[in-house]
């Protein structure tokens, strides 16, 4: 167990090491030269006067980014910036050079909160109505029942994140009904109000992001956990318990017990599905949380933010990995971890 | 064969062609035209992105118009003679009517013009992507499979790489910073989804190895390409079937979620740019800006989707 946590441990680090060198050497391709960018934002604001210096303005950025070696000013190569950068992020320094660390993280830290809550309340969501209701329609597959929530969940998995937005917005958030607020976490003027009335508040505002969010991860655990329910229900040992004349309800257990090890699986593929549905929800409803951030780093083009957010990501991914192997585990005695 | 399945694929079949030949269904530009005695096609040449300017520096429909009757000169216009970017200041938002029976736009342009183009702009990404990207993965999970060892090892590795990767963030950087090309897109997205097809292709092949058809090949003397195509790929058919069709609704929806976002490389006529523009539009009243886009993105989805339950039924 020991061992098999250290090892999966040591290939996160590699993973890790492959995904930050494949996105670098991608944003490295980008036609965007940052001291070019800089210096005419400079030039632009009128920090820089003398025509002739801007040239020497570009190179000391250049050297400043990185982008050239300080000593034979040669473009440096692109191994040396991301080692370079590697030493950086290993020292948790991910801010780029023109920018204050403590400012780069207070934006990441106020920004965490938002999408922890809705992505952590969209699991919640389609975990309490997914598994419930995957293993109802999983014990009585085949009938009416059974049919009529898997075509609920084949029209929902047709409707993209962003069209669901726009099709709740249009229809709670303003254009028919103005049920619900479109956007923020709060009202304005809410810090006025009393104490439950903010919470219903912020209940109000959380309701079309929560559900968008939720919708791609129920429809993965209702159809998972349905089959599941249902292959376990067709198999010898549930005849047998059939026909041991068991009481229904401990027949139901069995069953359960049986199918549900395996949705723990699961929460390593919905770890990604959660972080580009906050880029969207966020966008839409205006959150100030990391998809908002990531979106905004894309627009800008900050590179730097841009790699933060691909190591907290795919770090996060690959934990919730190994966590679900290890809750499966966990879950269901005849799974051995190890290869 | 039911008649279900035979609707999907007869749908499946249309949606190819009405999105490969977009720009011969639905355009402002002829198809064939007689100028001054000259042959041209300019909806061939719109297709290669040339210049389709009509000739004596007028619009094509103008020419036609003051055409007189017993002119030499003739042009045969596409089925639906109105473009995709064709504006029309008289119809600037007006709902649909017996000539734009899906209505028209803000800028008034034609909404059943619009989607056909959409419809061509989801089949060439989504469908170079998931070829490009089931060449690629067939080929590595085949060689993954195939050879174990340090191969398969290096092929697992690859794979966990690209799977971790956070993909609508992957995509968002790479179309904004490589500006709106659509071969970019269609490249990036090859190297988000290669990796379902290799792991198919690979797990299949791990199983099929031991079976005693391919030791019979392998001794009568079959060369190691011959029994992988002739003998173990035409096994994993189906299931290459069934992964490029999720693939093919993960690509559409992706290339629309970009253009939704706004920055997309579908260019104006994408599903995705025109919910942006209806989404807007819709508080104004204009609700076929936005049902029709709605209806054909989630008509594919659940068709591919359907596409590719079907082709695992049959396994």
């Amino acid at each position: 167990m020991t061992r098999w946590l250290l090892l999966r441990l040591c290939w996160l680090v590699v993973t890790l090491l492959g995904i930050t060198a494949v996105t670098f050497v991608v944003l490295d391709r980008a036609p965007v030269d940052r001291a070019e960018i800089e210096a005419a934002a400079r030039a632009g604001s009128g920090t820089l006067t003398a025509p002739g210096s801007r040239d020497a303005a570009v190179l000391r950025l250049r050297v400043r980014y990185g982008l050239v070696d300080p000593v034979t000013l040669e473009p440096a190569p692109l191994w040396q910036r991301y080692t370079s950068w590697l030493g950086n992020a290993l020292s948790l320094r991910f801010a780029g050079p023109n920018e204050d660390p403590a400012a780069f993280w207070r934006r990441f830290t106020r920004a965490l909160p938002v999408t922890l809550l809705i992505g952590g309340l969209a699991l919640l969501l389609a975990f309490g109505f997914g598994v419930p209701l995957g293993a109802w329609s999983g014990m009585r597959a085949g009938t009416r029942a059974d049919r009529a929530v898997s075509a609920g969940t084949f029209v929902l998995a047709g409707v993209p994140e962003f069209l669901l937005a726009t099709l709740l917005l249009l229809g709670f958030g303003g254009a028919f009904l103005q049920w619900l607020p479109s956007a923020g976490l709060q009202s304005r003027g809410a810090e006025a109000l009393s104490w439950w009335a903010r919470l219903a508040d912020s209940a109000a505002h959380l309701v079309l992001p929560v559900a968008v969010m939720a919708s791609a991860p129920l429809v993965l655990v209702t159809r998972f956990v349905r089959d599941a329910v249902a292959r376990a229900a067709a198999a010898p040992f549930a005849h047998n318990l059939r026909a041991l004349g068991l009481d229904p309800r401990l027949q139901r257990r069995r069953l359960l017990r049986n199918a549900l090890a395996p949705v723990a699986t699961l929460v390593g593929s919905l770890l990604p599905m959660l972080v580009g549905g906050s880029i969207v929800v966020e966008n839409m409803f205006s959150l100030e949380g990391l998809g908002r951030l990531a979106f905004t780093a894309v627009v800008q083009q900050d590179q730097a933010m841009l790699m933060a957010m691909v190591v907290l990501t795919s770090l996060v991914t690959l934990l919730a990995l190994i966590a679900s192997d290890l809750l499966h585990a966990i879950a269901d005695p005849r799974v051995r971890l190890g290869r | 064969m039911t008649v279900r399945w035979r609707l999907l694929r007869w749908s499946a079949v249309l949606f190819v062609l009405v999105g490969l030949l977009a720009p011969f269904l639905a355009n402002d530009v002829p198809l064939v035209a007689r100028v001054h005695g000259t042959w041209s096609f300019p909806a061939v040449a719109d297709c290669f992105g040339q210049s389709t300017a009509g000739p004596d520096d007028l619009s094509w429909k103008r020419w036609w118009a003051r055409l007189p009757a017993d002119a030499e000169d003739f042009a045969v216009m596409p089925p639906w003679p109105y473009g995709p970017l064709e504006t029309d200041a008289t119809r600037f938002r007006a709902g649909p009517s017996v000539a734009h029976p899906l209505g028209n736009d803000d800028t008034g342009r034609c909404v059943l013009a619009r989607l056909v183009h959409g419809a061509g702009t989801a089949v060439r990404i989504g469908g170079a992507a998931v070829l490009l990207a089931g060449l690629v993965g067939t080929l590595l999970g085949a060689l993954a499979g195939r050879r174990r060892g340090l191969v398969d090892f290096l092929v697992q590795r690859l794979i966990e790489v690209f799977l971790c990767f956070p993909s609508l963030l992957f995509l968002l950087f790479a179309t904004a910073f490589f500006g709106s090309s659509s071969l970019g897109l269609v490249l990036v997205m090859a190297a988000l989804f290669w990796t379902s097809f290799a792991r198919i292709v690979r797990g299949e092949l791990l199983s099929l190895r031991e079976r005693d058809f391919v030791l019979v090949a392998r001794g009568l003397g079959v060369s190691e390409w011959r029994i992988l195509t002739r003998h173990l790929l035409p096994q994993v058919r189906s299931q290459i079937g069934v992964t490029a069709a999720f693939c093919l609704a993960a690509a559409i929806v992706a290339e629309s979620t970009l253009s939704f976002l706004g920055l997309g490389a579908g260019g104006p006529s994408s599903w995705g740019e025109m919910l942006r523009q209806g989404s807007t539009a819709a508080a104004m009243g204009a609700w076929h800006l936005w049902v029709f886009p709605t209806v054909a993105i989630v008509a594919v989805v659940a068709g591919c989707h359907a596409f590719a339950d079907r082709l695992r039924g049959e396994r």
